[in-house]
């Protein structure tokens, strides 16, 4: 009953007028966003964030949700019609949205994947809805040794998920906890790595940094590998969206496959709406009794990732809103978000801002309802964003950035120092070092230094207090597993590899 | 792309080895637990670790194909140096008016866009910024000479 009941508060918030249209202008800019290649809802988000300093943090946070899955329905727009991903969750939906649009089905991949993700997106706002309040429940048991412990986890998952090259993952993680050190230190008041600058004694804002290496860095990186596709000249009729009965049944359980992937992999740290969608992909090929047409038009590889990546980027809220740590580079620009607004995302958030939580919640069934209608009938208008000049494009990024980057202290050095955060981001891009760790090591620095030493300070510096407490002990269990994954890897290769013979 | 990979893994040694040397300035333990010298050594210690394992195996790697600088590079180049002249402008134009201006200089400098779209184009920039940062969203943006 308490469950109906914070809904229908959620609902009662989510309803109003302006949460309607912020979510409205929310899930539009996302899915434009998402039709765009070279911007991500990281890059959208921390542009805009800074612009809702007087807005309500309910409605700011509906708008930045709605953006978030927003960005998943839109880039499959572009993977389907042009075979080039506008964002990296729809990678996958190329290889087989794309074969299918050259068939003179690009209505029906397009429609599948809206389908697919709304019921995706609404399944896992329902167990999101139940699962998030039990993990906040959970949460209150933790105490300074759990936080670290969850956050070296988060840390150590990136080595897991992150990408090929697990040591720049962990210099990358490090560049970001160094940053977020920089400042006067809270306990005893000693300036860290300032250099007797007087604008970095309060360390660096999180959203000159994120403006800088998400926005003005991904200008950079645009112009220089310019993502172009041929863009598929078909017209397209509203009947052509219409599923055939075959395509429907083909695609039911592969909706249902990839929004259980989907959830699970958005839940956990570092997962990412990406990953899930990969992995929903590969299981859906070795799933099927005809895995060789996967890669020439099968709409079971459209309907799983798409469903994957909704479901992921709703399930990505439990860690946020129920342990205030971010799974995602999307949901730790939003963590800033809650900082900047002073609320402070965790356990206690269900108690203190029920409004906030249960309204964000019942924002995404009107958003993802929403989408589903703008995905089957704003289709064309969409497309035709696709031949917006990038230099136009570039200058609204470096205007967002840059007026960003100077409101949060209105000064001049942090518009300076976010384009040399944009310079370090392209030049960590082409050298193969991702930024993701670093902004979730950055986000999440702080509570990692604050709890390690508190805990410390109750253990009187005995490290035991991390492993004689079950669930912290699990955690770090976890992180050490996860660090220890490229080099059981490694060795697994190694075993695997036949040994060299030489012939004589 | 090697000897990129080989300077940027040399960055990060150095890197290091600064945020080793400068938090040994800071005090390691305090009275009740961990100083604020604590974490930062421990990250410039990794920092040193990581770098060298990224140093040997750029090292030992046979495969130095791949250019640093691409043939769009210089486009890049000619953004940054656009942004960097628009930055300083600031004081003297204000955020609106650099900004705009940056917005049509890109269009002709790097789109190759007809004069009269890249002026059409800042004036209404320079009118938008204007309305909807300083005046609807009430950011306190620099003014210039113009007074914008």
């Amino acid at each position: 009953m308490d469950l109906l009941h914070n809904l229908y508060t959620g609902f009662t918030i989510a309803l109003t007028w302006a949460n309607i249209f912020y979510c409205l202008v929310g899930v539009f800019f996302g899915q434009i966003v998402g039709v765009l290649p070279g911007i991500g809802a990281p890059t959208a988000i921390a542009l805009l964030l800074p612009m809702t300093f007087t807005v309500n943090p309910t409605s700011a946070l509906i708008m930045f949700a709605g953006i978030y899955y927003g960005v998943a329905y839109g880039g499959t727009i572009t993977s389907v019609l042009i075979n080039v991903p506008g964002e990296s969750s729809t990678v996958m939906t190329c290889l087989d949205g794309y074969q299918m649009a050259l068939k003179g089905r690009a209505g029906a991949a397009l429609s599948i994947a809206a389908i697919g993700s709304w019921i995706a997106g609404t399944g896992s706002v329902i167990i999101l809805m139940t699962f998030a309040p039990a993990l906040a429940k959970f949460a209150l048991r933790f105490g300074p040794s759990e936080y670290f412990a969850l956050a070296a986890m988060a840390f150590g998952l990136l080595t897991v998920f992150g990408g090929e090259q697990p040591i720049k993952i962990v210099i990358s993680t490090l560049i970001g906890l160094l940053l977020a050190t920089i400042g006067l230190d809270i306990v005893s008041g000693l300036p860290r790595f300032a250099f007797g600058m007087p604008q970095l004694l309060g360390g660096i804002d999180f959203i000159v940094i994120i403006c800088g290496i998400f926005g003005v860095a991904e200008v950079f990186n645009s112009i220089e590998e310019p993502e172009e596709g041929e863009l598929i000249k078909q017209k397209m009729r509203l009947r052509d969206l219409f599923l055939t009965w075959e395509e429907w049944v083909a695609s039911r359980w592969a909706i249902v496959r990839g929004s259980v992937i989907g959830f699970f992999i958005g839940m956990i740290p570092a997962g990412g709406i990406t990953t899930a969608s990969f992995l929903a992909y590969l299981a859906e090929k070795r799933y099927s009794k005809h895995p060789e047409r996967f890669g020439t038009g099968a709409i079971e590889g459209v309907a799983a990732p798409e469903s994957a990546n909704n479901a992921a980027s709703i399930s990505g809220f439990a860690p946020l809103l129920a342990l205030g740590i971010p799974g995602s580079p999307t949901t730790a620009v939003m963590l800033a978000g809650f900082m900047m607004w002073g609320i402070r995302p965790g356990p206690l958030l269900f108690q203190t801002k029920p409004d906030l939580v249960w309204g964000l919640i019942a924002s995404m069934y009107i958003g993802n309802f929403l989408l589903l209608l703008m995905n089957i009938f704003l289709i064309p208008p969409f497309v035709a964003i696709l031949r917006l000049p990038y230099t136009i494009i570039m200058g609204f990024i470096v205007i967002f950035a840059s007026v960003g980057a100077y409101s949060v202290n209105n000064n001049i050095f942090d518009v300076w120092m976010m384009l040399g955060f944009g310079v370090l981001g392209y030049v960590m891009k082409k050298l193969e070092y991702p930024i993701v760790p670093l902004v979730l090591a950055l986000v999440l620095g702080r509570l990692a230094e604050n709890s390690l030493r508190q805990a410390l300070t109750l253990s009187g510096g005995s490290l035991s207090i991390f492993f004689t407490r079950p669930i912290s002990a699990l955690f770090l269990c976890a992180a050490i597993l996860a660090y220890l994954t490229p080099v059981i890897r490694w060795a697994w290769k190694s075993m695997q590899r036949p040994k060299a013979t030489v012939n004589t | 792309m090697w000897l990129a990979d080989l300077i940027g893994g040399l960055v990060v040694l150095v890197l290091g080895f600064a945020v080793v040397f400068f938090s040994w300035q800071l005090p390691y333990m305090s009275e009740y637990g961990p100083g604020p010298g604590f974490l930062p050594r421990w990250i410039g210690f990794g920092i040193v670790g990581c770098a060298i394992v990224v140093i040997i195996k750029i090292l030992k790697k046979h495969d130095k194909s791949g250019a640093f600088f691409r043939p769009l590079t210089k486009m890049g180049i000619k953004a940054l140096i656009l942004i960097i002249i628009t930055f300083l402008l600031f004081p003297l134009l204000g955020f609106c008016v650099a900004l705009g201006l940056f917005v049509g200089a890109s269009m002709r400098v790097m789109g190759k866009h007809r004069w009269i779209s890249c002026a059409f184009t800042t004036v209404v920039t320079v009118i938008a910024i204007h309305y909807i940062f300083a005046h609807w969203l009430s950011i306190p943006l620099p003014t210039g000479m113009i007074g914008w």
